[in-house]
C-alpha cells in the first residue's frame, strides 16, 4: 500500500471525513495521570454540537472567538467547535503561575480587541483572569464555559480554502501580539507539505504523535491537532505543565504509547538532558520513535547530540533527529531536514561579515542544517535591496507557496511590509548551499528564551521605569550562555544607586515577563554606545559586553583590568 | 517533616535547578524577587514533587506569591498524601 498524498482542502472537511472513524483519535493525558481516547468520530460530534452552542450564544459566520483554555481535550473541542460555526477561533495563553496578573490583563485585552472577539470560551479555572478584562472588550458578547456550551443538535457550517480559519497570535511576550491570518487552504497545503512529504505520514503503518506542546502556539496547534486532522494520525496529548515538571514523562509516553513522532523546541531536548535520571532511561523503549523534530528556536547540535547520547540506551535511533525552519506567517512548517542532525562548521569572522564561508581552524560556529523546502513552495536568500545571493552569502530568508498565510488581521501596513511583493519576508538571517538552509539569527533583536520571543524595548521600558534610571538609559539583549540564550540588561546608573538597583531591575523584569535576568549590568553615565543621534546601539552593547568592555570603572581598583583596547 | 525542612528542601532545589545559591532565601520573599522564571519554577515544583511524592494541582498555585505560600501549600498536600 502506498502512503496517502492528498488532504482535504479544508479543514472542516478533513474533520467530516473523519466522521467513520471511531477507532482512532486524540488520547488526552490529564494532570493526575489518568488518559481519555476520543475518537475521531466523537471528537467531530462533540465539536458539532459545540458549534451549534456558539451559534445560540449569537456568534455568527465570520465573528472571532478568544479561546482560554489549559486542558487539551477543552481547547480541541472549543477550537473545532468555532471552525464548525464558521466563526474563527483565537487563541490566547492562560494566565502563568507566578506572573503578574496586571500584565496578562492587559495582554489578554490587546489580543481581545486586536481580533475583535465577539465571545469568549472559558474554563472555570481560567473564568477569573478572563472576567475582569471583559469591560475594556468592546464588542464582546459574552463568555462563556466550555463545560455549558453543549448544544442537542449539530452544527456543520461549510468553509471553503480562502476562508479565514483561524488567528494565530504570535508570542505573547510583546507589547504588540499581532494575529497572523491563516486560511483553510493554508493549513492543507502546510499539513499536506510536513505530514505527508515531511514526515510520510501514514495511519496505515501505526504512525501515532506524541505531544506536550501547548496548543495555543503553532506548533502545538498546526503540528499535533490540525495536521493530524488532515491526515488521520493519531495523538497523545500531555499537559505543558506536566512535562515541564517531570520531563520524564514525555519519554515515558512515547515508550508506552509507542509513539512515531514528536517535536519541541531545542530548550526541551536539553530539559531532558539536564533532568532525566539515567536510571529513568533504562526502562524505556524510544526505538518505536521515527521522528524527534527540533525548532521554534535557534537549534543547537550540542544539545541534539546530547540528547541523542543520554537517550541511546533505550534505543533512541540518532535519525530520528528532525532539525526544522518555520513560523506562523507561513502557517507553520518552511523546511525540513530529514535523515538525522547534519552541520556546517564556518569561520566565524567571515560569518559576521556576511559570508559563510568553511572554517579552516580559528574561531568557528556551527550552525544546524535545516533542510529543503517542501514541494509547491520556493526560499530565497536575499541582500537589503532585494538581490537574490548564492550559496554560502548571508541575507534575509523569503519564502512563498501556498503555506504563506494572508497576512496580519487589521494591520495593512505590517501587512505590505512583512508580505508585500509575494513574498514572506522572514526577518531572519540564513544562507544556503544547494538549496538547503541554515538560519544564523535575527534580524531584528528578539531575545528569545526558553522557547519565549522577548522584544528588548519592551524590556528596557520596564527597566526605565524604575527610579534611579533613566528611560533610554538602558539596553537589553540576549547572549548565548552553555547553548541557551540569555537576557542580560545594562543601565547607565549614578555610583550610589548602583547597589540597590540590580535587585530591583531583577525583580521588574521577573515580574512583568516571568523572565529572569542573567546578568544586570550597572555603568556609569555615558559608557553605552549610542548613534550620533542619540539612540542606543544594542548590537554594539552585546558586543561590547561579550568582549568583557562593558563594565563599571570609576573605582581605582577596577583600572588593574586595564583600559579599553 | 516540619516547615523549617520544607523551606530548606526549597533552597536546595532552588540552587539545583537554577544554578545559583539560593541558601539564603527567607521564606517571606516574595517568587517574583527570586528572579527565576516560570519554567525554573516549575521545573522546582516539579523537583519537590518528586522528592516528597505529592502532586500540587495547578489551581493550589493560583495564588502563591511568596515561597511561604509554596510551602503552605506543600505542607497541605503532604497532609494530603
Amino acid at each position: 500500500m502506498t502512503h496517502p498524498v492528498t488532504v482535504a482542502p479544508t479543514l472542516t472537511e478533513a474533520v467530516a471525513r473523519l466522521a467513520d472513524e471511531r477507532v482512532l483519535g486524540f488520547t488526552f493525558v490529564k494532570p493526575d495521570g489518568t488518559e481519555r481516547h476520543v475518537p475521531f468520530a466523537e471528537l467531530g460530534a462533540r465539536a458539532a454540537r459545540t458549534a451549534r452552542a456558539l451559534r445560540d450564544r449569537g456568534v455568527a459566520r465570520g465573528e472571532r472567538v478568544a479561546l482560554v483554555l489549559p486542558d487539551g481535550e477543552d481547547f480541541v473541542r472549543a477550537f473545532l467547535g468555532a471552525i464548525l460555526a464558521g466563526a474563527v477561533p483565537v487563541p490566547i495563553y492562560p494566565h502563568l503561575s507566578f506572573k503578574n496578573v496586571d500584565g496578562y490583563h492587559d495582554t489578554l485585552a490587546h489580543i481581545a480587541n486586536a481580533a475583535g472577539a465577539r465571545f469568549a470560551v472559558v474554563s472555570s479555572a481560567t473564568r477569573p483572569f478572563v472576567e475582569p478584562v471583559v469591560p475594556r472588550v468592546a464588542g464582546l458578547l459574552g463568555v462563556g464555559e466550555i463545560d455549558a456550551l453543549d448544544a442537542e443538535d449539530a452544527l456543520w457550517e461549510p468553509a471553503d480554502p480562502g476562508d479565514l480559519a483561524f488567528l494565530q497570535f504570535t508570542s505573547g511576550s510583546t507589547s504588540r501580539p499581532k494575529g497572523v491570518r491563516v486560511t483553510h487552504g493554508n493549513l492543507a497545503a502546510n499539513s499536506k507539505a510536513f505530514m505527508l512529504e515531511g514526515l510520510r505520514a501514514d495511519p496505515a503503518r501505526g504512525d501515532k504523535g506524541v505531544s506536550w506542546l501547548p496548543l495555543f502556539h503553532d506548533m502545538g496547534l498546526i503540528g499535533f491537532v490540525i495536521g493530524p486532522l488532515f491526515t488521520r494520525i493519531p495523538v497523545v496529548f500531555l499537559p505543558t505543565a506536566s512535562f515541564v515538571r517531570a520531563p520524564r514523562i514525555w519519554l515515558e509516553a512515547i515508550s508506552r504509547h509507542r509513539g512515531t513522532i514528536t517535536y519541541a523546541p531545542n530548550f526541551a531536548y536539553q530539559l531532558v538532558t539536564k533532568r532525566v535520571k539515567d536510571r529513568d532511561v533504562e526502562g524505556l523503549d524510544l526505538s518505536c520513535l521515527a521522528w524527534a523534530g527540533c525548532g521554534a528556536e535557534p537549534i543547537h547540535a550540542r544539545t541534539m547530540r546530547d540528547f541523542t547520547a543520554k537517550l541511546a540506551p533505550a534505543g533512541f535511533q540518532p535519525r530520528a533527529i528532525l532539525a526544522s525552519y518555520g513560523m506562523a506567517e507561513a502557517t507553520l512548517a518552511i523546511t525540513f531536514a530529514t535523515g538525522g542532525l547534519r552541520t556546517d562548521t564556518v569561520d566565524a569572522r567571515t560569518l559576521e561579515a556576511g559570508s559563510a564561508r568553511e572554517a579552516e581552524g580559528g574561531d568557528a560556529r556551527e550552525l544546524v542544517d535545516c533542510g529543503v523546502v517542501f514541494s509547491g513552495h520556493e526560499l530565497q536568500i536575499v541582500d537589503p535591496d532585494g538581490r537574490v545571493l548564492g550559496d554560502r552569502e548571508v541575507g534575509e530568508i523569503r519564502f512563498r507557496g501556498p503555506s504563506v498565510s494572508s497576512g496580519y488581521h487589521d494591520e495593512p501596513e505590517l501587512t505590505t511590509t512583512t508580505f508585500g511583493g509575494g513574498w514572506l519576508r522572514t526577518g531572519d538571517l540564513g544562507y544556503t548551499v544547494g538549496g538547503r538552509l541554515f538560519v544564523c539569527g535575527r534580524i531584528k533583536d528578539i531575545v528569545i528564551v526558553r522557547g519565549r520571543n522577548f522584544y528588548p524595548s519592551d524590556i528596557e521600558w520596564a527597566v526605565g521605569d524604575l527610579p534611579g534610571v533613566r528611560r533610554g538609559n538602558v539596553v537589553a539583549f540576549g547572549v548565548m550562555v552553555d547553548g541557551e540564550e540569555e537576557l542580560v540588561v545594562c543601565a547607565e546608573a549614578t555610583e550610589s544607586d548602583r547597589a540597590i538597583l540590580g535587585a530591583a531591575i531583577q525583580r521588574v523584569v521577573t515580574e512583568q515577563f516571568a523572565l529572569a535576568v542573567h546578568d544586570v549590568r550597572l555603568v556609569p553615565q555615558g559608557t553605552l554606545p549610542r548613534t550620533s543621534s542619540g539612540k542606543l546601539q544594542r548590537r554594539k552593547a552585546r558586543t561590547l559586553y561579550e568582549a568583557g568592555r562593558l563594565v563599571a570603572r570609576e573605582k581605582p581598583a577596577m583600572q588593574e583590568e586595564g583600559p579599553p583596547a | 517533616m516540619n516547615h523549617d525542612d520544607r523551606l530548606h528542601l526549597f533552597r536546595e532545589l532552588a540552587t539545583e535547578v537554577v544554578e545559583r545559591d539560593f541558601s539564603g532565601v527567607a521564606e517571606t520573599t516574595q517568587i517574583s524577587e527570586l528572579g527565576i522564571d516560570s519554567l525554573g519554577m516549575l521545573e522546582i515544583i516539579g523537583e519537590m514533587e518528586r522528592r516528597l511524592k505529592i502532586r500540587l494541582p495547578d489551581e493550589s498555585l493560583a495564588n502563591v506569591v511568596t515561597v511561604k505560600n509554596l510551602l503552605e501549600v506543600v505542607a497541605e498536600h503532604q497532609q494530603l498524601a
